[in-house]
């Protein structure tokens, strides 16, 4: 053939920055995340929530569940240049309070997303890889924890536990974790359609007739390719599990011990007349750091979204 | 001829079984493959050519199932195998290029990647060996620049480049037989000529078989050495490739290379067969061409006609091949 003359020769033009890497799909989609101003304003409300949480000991004037306001009469002071966002009834600075909350806020967040995803990933794969009996039996499962009640669930739970179990045990961990076990079933769902697509596609079966075995095409092949999806479904999660959590604590079923954006609400709840810089500011953060989360992982479903393609 | 075989298929059916019904896909097919050869499979849409390749490595995708026949490779039944001994041999000792080169490789990595999957899965290699490795496989397949080349995406590649990509892997571990599915199907002509050049000349250089899936008389008449014509889940005429278009005895392969265009043929319209693929589910009785069929009367309609040696290696299954052998075809002395 003709081409052959060409076989050896070098590029005409050495380009060593060409070299070592084609355009990914990641390259991609960070270039069309990046025009998208509102998923940037979300990655910077998260990314300043994840700098709260960091530096929270830096940053809070005041120590933990210290009550600077007690002795010198200052309780339900309103917002001023030494309590920035007031103090509460015990004379907590609401400020520090609302900082160190960051820190739970996003454990409850990241830790329930983990544990809900890695079960959902787990069980949508195989669920829809493998199909047929299989997938029946996991999806009537994932059904029954679909039509759970499931915050009642949760609360009954809490409440049986902290009565029954040492303390510590009805904590915050817990409260992530059964958040976490009970919110699972959807995203499973959504999981287990996308890789009923995915398998259906020419080069899984490629990579079935070259010798590929199972939990490689799941794992390997089909993962990869759901992996938006995951992606955006875990932002999604992390902001549920962040409102799941200062819904339980709103209502008294939380963490008395912990400082979180929910209790404190709980505690504002009595004095919302007279004061009302204790809800406001810890409501504020709640709303903030879920817009931003939702707002990151609707630019992330843009951003990767294969079929986007321009 | 005594030429060894490499690959026999004896009596294979492969059904699936779909809501409506089930679909005969493949229902009785027997052929072979010989050492250093190229088989041409042909036959229309539908007529159970992929599901028969498909079959060979047991990646019958479901509700499909292969429900009788045997499958001889290199003088094991390879029916009888577990699916750990066959995932040893796909790829490895059989290897397959699908028809759509955009859609039979994973978008998400990068072309070196896919490779070294493939080598790393059969051979014991490292991973730096086994990136030489996919350089060298990426000239042997004539693509420009294989360093560079080799990280790209599938996205930033031609259709014809990633057929090419295709065949480098389904080549990687040296397979002694290579089932290719329409692999120039979706290229345009030019390209089309380049991949066909490229895989005979490989076959040469590798000294491998091949199985060669397609509807296009064109492409079987210059790279197979024989053809096998497939109707409606079995084969109607088995011969070599000179044989087939000079001497066509079934009236399916003859109304086939009547409907072929050529250059030489002097005037007239292109011949079209009446009807189209019969339903798989309730197939025709005996023969299904005889519907279609213009020898057809009630022995065709009531046997099954069995695939018979009609002269030394050329086999016909048809009641009338001793007639239809006698009228000549009307226009295949083209290609």
């Amino acid at each position: 053939m003709k081409r052959k003359k060409n076989e050896n020769s070098k590029p005409p033009f050495p380009n060593k920055n060409q070299k070592s890497r084609g355009v990914s799909q990641w390259n991609i989609a960070w270039r069309r995340f990046k025009r998208n101003k509102a998923a940037l304003a979300g990655a910077l409300i998260v990314g300043f929530i994840i700098f709260l949480a960091a530096f929270d000991a830096l940053i809070a004037p005041y120590p933990p569940n210290a009550t600077p306001g007690f002795y010198t009469g200052e309780a339900r002071t309103p917002p001023s240049l030494k309590y920035l966002f007031g103090t509460d009834y015990l004379g907590h600075d609401v400020f520090s309070q609302v900082v160190y909350g960051a820190k739970a806020a996003l454990f409850v967040g990241f830790g329930s997303a983990a544990i809900a995803m890695s079960l959902a990933v787990v069980i949508g794969i195989i669920s829809g890889y493998y199909g047929g009996f299989i997938d029946n039996i996991m999806m009537r499962i994932t059904e029954i924890f679909l039509v759970i009640p499931f915050l009642l669930i949760l609360l009954v739970f809490l409440r049986v536990f902290s009565a029954v179990a040492p303390s510590g045990v009805g904590g915050l961990q817990t409260i992530m974790i059964m958040i976490g076990l009970f919110s699972w079933a959807a995203n499973a769902r959504i999981i287990r359609g996308e890789v009923l697509r995915v398998k259906e596609s020419e080069f899984i079966e490629a990579s079935k007739a070259l010798g590929a075995s199972r939990t490689r095409i799941m794992f390997r092949h089909i993962f990869p390719n759901v992996l938006h999806i995951i992606i955006v479904l875990t932002t999604l999660m992390i902001a549920t599990a962040i409102l799941v959590e200062a819904a339980i604590s709103f209502l008294g079923f939380g963490d008395a011990a912990a400082i979180t954006w929910g209790q404190q609400l709980q505690k504002a709840n009595e004095a919302v007349k007279e004061a009302w810089w204790e809800g406001v500011f810890p409501g504020l953060f709640i709303t903030l750091l879920v817009l931003g989360f939702s707002l990151l992982g609707n630019g992330l479903r843009d951003a990767l979204d294969p079929r986007l393609r321009e | 001829m005594a030429q060894k075989e490499i690959l026999r298929i004896e009596n294979l059916r492969t059904y699936f079984y779909t809501w409506a019904g089930v679909v005969k896909a493949v229902d009785g097919v027997s052929l072979d493959v010989r050492e250093g050869e190229t088989l041409g499979l042909v036959g229309e849409s539908g007529s159970g050519k992929s599901v028969t390749a498909l079959s060979i490595l047991s990646i019958v995708p479901r509700p499909g199932k292969i429900i009788d026949g045997k499958i001889i490779y290199k003088g094991e039944n390879l029916l009888d195998k577990t699916e750990k001994d066959l995932q040893k041999i796909r790829g490895k000792e059989i290897g397959y290029i699908f028809q759509d080169p955009a859609t039979s490789l994973n978008p998400v990595f990068s072309i070196a990647d896919q490779l070294i999957e493939v080598i790393r899965r059969h051979q014991d290699l490292s991973k730096k060996e086994a990136i030489e490795k996919a350089i060298e496989l990426f000239r042997l397949v004539e693509i420009p620049d294989p360093e560079i080349k080799i990280w790209n995406y599938p996205h930033q590649l031609s259709g014809g480049m990633k057929q090419r990509m295709a065949i480098a892997r389904a080549l990687s571990c040296q397979p002694s037989l290579l089932l290719a599915d329409e692999p120039t199907t979706n290229l345009d002509v030019t390209i089309q000529a380049q991949i066909l050049e490229l895989m005979k000349n490989l076959k040469k250089k590798l000294g491998m078989s091949m199985i060669l899936i397609t509807h296009d008389m064109g492409v079987v008449a210059s790279v197979a050495d024989r053809i096998s014509v497939m109707y409606a889940g079995r084969i109607c005429e088995s011969a070599d490739t000179k044989t087939i278009f000079y001497k066509p005895i079934h009236p399916y392969t003859k109304a086939l290379l009547e409907a072929v265009p050529s250059i030489t043929a002097k005037k007239g319209k292109l011949r079209i067969i009446p009807g189209s693929i019969p339903n798989l589910i309730t197939p025709p009785s005996g023969c299904r061409f005889h519907p279609r069929c213009d020898f057809a009367d009630s022995i065709c309609t009531s046997e099954v006609p069995p695939l018979l040696e009609i002269e030394p290696d050329h086999y016909v299954a048809c009641h009338h091949a001793k007639e239809s052998s006698k009228v000549a075809p009307k226009r295949s002395q083209a290609s």
